[in-house]
């Protein structure tokens, strides 16, 4: 899941990149309004997390060019927590809403919520099989047994799960998975596949040959 | 003691009123009453007067033929029998007694009473009756009333009737004015009531409002519409305080928030670094660099709680400003020297050509002043920019400006400028570390000092900061 973070204030830019890197997302930052939307018109991320008070162009503004164009999720941060600012955030295209000052678990699971609502998916638990996927947990069991994957490897398994049953392009997977500051090498994309495969059995993945890859989805 | 305005009035009304009808009544009743009496006494003069006379019948010649009368005797016997035929049931009540110079009783009336025989001692008039003078002494005997005559050689008359209808009609009259003097209290009270509890009505309107603010709605104004005009005043008065109330309540309001949103950011920068850094094993540097950011949002803190704290001792007026005798030109240059290196790191150069500028104030609190305008100045400067000083002497007052070269102030930012926590732009959040607050302590420092701090900006020509202080 690839992420772009809007903030304005350096150091607490800094932190939640972190966070976010913890947790295993690809993720981008931006200082101000302008670089904010000029990234998030370009790439397809999964969730925006946008600061409202943001020099050059508000997040308000940012907002509203980005819905012209694209559906992402977005959180807003504020440091305003007004009924009247929330409900206009809200009413202004964002997905949901947090106040400064905020712990950085409910951060992070409320972006989790964004992700998973925007797959359309109700549940954080996934099942694929004898495979389950915790997306709040970040784990995976197979066949009750928990198989550890690195960090990438979740991501390539979580996003494909989230997409199951759709062919997903080697491109959107490096789109998703790496973040703008990450060498995309070619072959990274294969090794993590062969290495999932060998944990979670073969057929997991599917390859469709010049398309790109896919879980297969659910029996109905 | 009455504590009611209402009560009050009504007392003095009551009290007003108490004294003018009893003056009244009393004049009433005192003139009605002397009008009585001496209409008893003419009569009884008359009836004195018809002894004199001619036998009825023939028409009475004047009292004042009759002293010519040489002779008592004849006189006297007229009068003996004439006072011997009346009876007190035929006259009417009227009876007569008569005494010689001696004190003897020569004559008396029928059915007079027995108390009236006895002779009074007065002192006989120079003049007898007749002769101008009428009765010589008038007496009242519970309800009787005796006039007193002297003759010419010395004889007293007495002449008496009962005054009980008299009595009773004046007493009548007195029942008569008490009762209505009461009835016209009794109205006046009533009506002096309705009128103060009218005229204490805009009072009720005015403290039904005041109550209303005092439960916390501050939107409450007296109605001036109806309100009596001396009251006007009044209310106008109350009214522009409420409005003042409320503004300076709800800018309070706004100020807090306006505070506690400032140090919104500071903290979540300080909770995210703290929980993202102890969420799992990090290097050293990693730590560090949490500690650091930690360190700078803390300092943000201390630097916006201190400037709040500075201004709230300045809104309360805790620390009096000295007056103590300054050049406001030394503290410019300090000023200017402490701001020298932030200058040069932004490569702005700085120009201070001052004479000496006496003037009276705390050097302390105007060194802040100065040095806050400085550092504005520099940082909102471009690079290779100018800061100028200078100073001016008035007869009554010095001014010091400090002119900066950089992007100017909008004119509709003007007038907010000194407003605490003033955003020109609202989505811009605070740059080095400024707490929002330095124009908005330079301003209220410099109105303790009873001088004034002023701007003039062409947004692209730069601005100009002007203090004012008495000499």
């Amino acid at each position: 899941m690839r992420l772009l973070v809007v903030e304005d204030e350096p150091d607490l830019l800094a932190s939640l990149l972190r966070a976010f890197r913890d947790e295993g997302y690809a993720v981008d930052g931006a200082a101000d309004g302008a670089e904010g939307l000029f990234k998030a018109e370009l790439t397809e991320y999964d969730a925006i997390v946008l600061d409202v008070m943001l020099p050059s162009l508000d997040g308000w503004e940012v907002l509203r060019r980005l819905r012209l164009q694209r559906k992402t999720p977005v959180l807003l941060l504020t440091a305003r927590d007004g009924v009247k600012d929330r409900i206009r955030g809200l009413d202004g295209g964002a997905d949901d809403y947090l106040v400064k000052p905020f712990d950085i678990m409910e951060l992070l699971a409320r972006v989790r919520a964004l992700i998973r609502r925007a797959s359309n998916q109700a549940e954080s638990r996934l099942v694929l099989g004898e495979v389950v996927l915790d997306t709040a947990a970040r784990t995976v069991h197979r066949q009750g047994e928990p198989v550890p994957l690195t960090a990438r490897e979740y991501a390539l398994v979580e996003y494909l799960a989230v997409h199951r049953g759709k062919v997903i392009s080697r491109t959107a997977l490096y789109d998703h998975l790496f973040d703008e500051n990450e060498a995309s090498l070619s072959n990274l994309l294969d090794v993590h596949v062969s290495n999932i495969r060998r944990k979670l059995g073969h057929e997991f993945i599917a390859t469709r040959r010049g398309h790109g890859y896919c879980i297969a989805g659910d029996p109905e | 003691m009455i504590t009611s305005m209402r009560g009050r009035m009504q007392l003095w009304h009551g009290l007003l009123l108490v004294a003018v009808l009893t003056g009244f009544g009393l004049t009433a009743y005192g003139v009605a009453r002397e009008e009585t009496w001496r209409r008893v006494d003419r009569d009884l003069e008359l009836r004195v007067a018809s002894l004199f006379g001619p036998p009825p019948g023939l028409p009475s010649p004047p009292p004042a033929d009759m002293p010519r009368e040489p002779r008592p005797g004849n006189m006297r016997d007229r009068i003996v029998d004439r006072i011997r035929d009346a009876d007190v049931a035929e006259t009417g009540g009227y009876y007569f007694v008569f005494w010689d110079a001696n004190g003897d009783l020569l004559a008396q009336s029928p059915g007079t009473p027995r108390e009236a025989l006895q002779r009074p001692s007065v002192a006989m008039p120079d003049r007898p009756f007749g002769r101008g003078a009428g009765l010589a002494e008038v007496r009242m005997r519970g309800d009787v009333r005796e006039g007193l005559v002297s003759l010419p050689f010395r004889e007293l008359l007495l002449v008496g009737r009962p005054v009980t209808a008299e009595q009773t009609a004046m007493r009548k009259l007195a029942t008569m004015l008490l009762l209505g003097g009461l009835a016209i209290l009794a109205l006046g009270l009533a009506g002096g009531w309705w009128i103060a509890t009218r005229s204490m009505r805009p009072v009720a309107a005015i403290s039904e409002a005041a109550a209303k603010i005092a439960a916390g709605d501050l939107s409450q104004r007296i109605d001036a519409q109806g309100t009596v005009r001396e009251f006007a005043p009044l209310v106008e008065t109350l009214n522009s305080t409420f409005s003042r109330l409320e503004a300076s309540f709800a800018q309070q309001a706004r100020f807090t928030a306006d505070a506690s949103h400032e140090l919104r950011t500071p903290i979540t920068v300080m909770l995210t670094q703290t929980q993202t850094a102890l969420a799992r094993e990090r290097t050293a540097e990693e730590y560090r660099d949490s500690l650091e950011a930690c360190q700078r949002a803390a300092q943000r803190m201390r630097k916006l709680t201190e400037a709040l704290l500075a201004l709230a001792r300045l809104d309360a007026g805790e620390d009096p400003m000295r007056q103590e005798p300054m050049d406001l030109a030394r503290v410019a240059r300090e000023s200017v020297e402490s701001v020298r290196p932030l200058a040069e790191a932004r490569h702005v150069a700085l120009h201070c050509d001052l004479e000496s500028l006496p003037c009276r104030g705390d050097a302390d609190r105007l060194m802040q002043v100065v040095t806050n305008l400085l550092q504005n100045a520099i940082q909102s400067n471009h690079a290779g920019g100018e800061v100028r000083l200078a100073g001016e002497v008035s007869s009554k007052r010095v001014l010091l400006q400090v002119a900066d070269t950089g992007p100017g102030i909008q004119a509709t930012d003007l007038p907010h400028i000194f407003e605490r926590f003033y955003r020109a732009d609202p989505s811009r959040s605070r740059p080095n570390g400024r707490t929002g607050l330095g124009l908005a302590i330079s301003k209220a420092i410099m109105e303790a000092h009873h001088g004034e701090i002023r701007v003039e900006s062409q947004p692209g020509a730069g601005s100009t900061f002007t203090i004012a202080l008495p000499r």
